[in-house]
């Protein structure tokens, strides 16, 4: 045996195999943590706002991406929207088929200059088009716990 | 705004537990196969076997175990398998009170470095030692494998279960 030796099948490779448990924790951070408790508590989407550089964050930053200014100006937005781009997903992280296909949509607000990525619902994804104008539909408010899953879905406004 | 959660600079346990700070959990599907490589699968596969195997170099002329590929002080390959003897002296040895998951014991295990008889001087393996009192053990006992039985052997270092002197030890 050289160092040119060669495994012929993987079954011969001797292994040691073991599992990693661990578990992740994501915080939204200081102005994340805000615009879920406003959700959450309020019902109410809230964005930051440059006044220097004319630009309304949603969801909203600590600092101006443009200025670097720290943002203290906070001012509540309305919740409808449009679709800016979307796509039908068949398969969850893992590659499990899902029972349903979901319709994950970027959707800009407009009152901001940003938008949210959510699913869309109460429509056909042949009936998706740029531009479709939507709104969010959240939990009732017992039922919120400040996650982005607060909202439930975006639908076409008035509904389907 | 830093109300909500930041009355410091870092979140703490309790900030978590107690819901002071919203958070998303998730599992990753995290697994790993550590791949023995031609020498270390060879000498596991040897283990398995009965049998202590090691390297030679012929540059060098050391024999070494755990087995190597690659000379690390020649920067070449290694040449030949070459079978060793299961004995050998103790180099080192350590009394230990706690597991590795930090649970006390009363009666110490005794980690040691064996140099093992037919390999290079100096060229030893890290196991346990057995049978054995550690208020009279010596750095140069003289000492051999204890082999599991064939069948509850899975190509591991623990195929060996420990170590034991050669010789019975004297009474104090």
């Amino acid at each position: 045996m050289s160092l040119l030796h060669r495994i012929q099948h993987a079954g011969d490779a001797l292994s040691r195999k073991g599992d990693m448990p661990t578990e992740g924790r994501y915080t939204a951070g200081i102005a994340g943590e805000k615009f879920f408790r406003a959700i959450k508590d309020e019902g109410q989407f809230l964005a930051t706002v440059c006044l220097d550089c004319d630009v309304t964050y949603m969801p909203p930053r600590l600092y101006c991406e443009e200025c670097f200014a720290h943002l203290e100006e906070w001012v509540e937005v309305g919740s409808d929207g449009h679709v800016h781009t979307f796509t039908v997903v068949h398969h969850d992280l893992d590659e499990q088929e899902l029972p349903e296909p979901r319709i994950l949509a970027f959707i800009t607000l407009d009152d901001t200059d940003g938008g949210l990525v959510h699913y869309l619902d109460e429509i056909d994804p042949e009936e998706v088009y740029l531009g479709m104008p939507v709104e969010p539909v959240l939990k009732e408010q017992e039922d919120r716990e400040g996650s982005i899953m607060d909202i439930e879905y975006f639908r076409p406004v008035g509904g389907a | 705004m830093e109300e909500f959660v930041y009355d410091s600079k870092y979140l703490r346990r309790d900030d978590f537990e107690e819901g002071r700070v919203l958070f998303e959990t998730w599992d990753p599907n995290a697994q790993y196969a550590w791949d023995a490589g031609v020498a270390i699968g060879r000498y596991l596969q040897e283990l398995k076997a009965g049998r202590l195997v090691g390297r030679s170099c012929s540059a060098c002329n050391r024999i070494l175990i755990p087995p190597r590929m690659f000379c690390e002080s020649c920067f070449r390959p290694t040449d030949r398998w070459i079978p060793l003897e299961d004995t050998g002296t103790v180099l080192t040895f350590s009394r230990c009170y706690v597991t590795w998951n930090m649970v006390q014991l009363e009666k110490p295990e005794i980690p040691a470095v064996i140099e093992i008889d037919g390999a290079s001087r100096g060229m030893g393996i890290m196991h346990m030692l057995g049978e054995v009192d550690p208020d009279t053990l010596e750095i140069g006992t003289r000492v051999q494998a204890v082999w599991k039985p064939p069948e509850e052997r899975t190509g591991s270092i623990t195929d060996i279960a420990y170590f034991r002197p050669l010789e019975p030890l004297e009474e104090e």
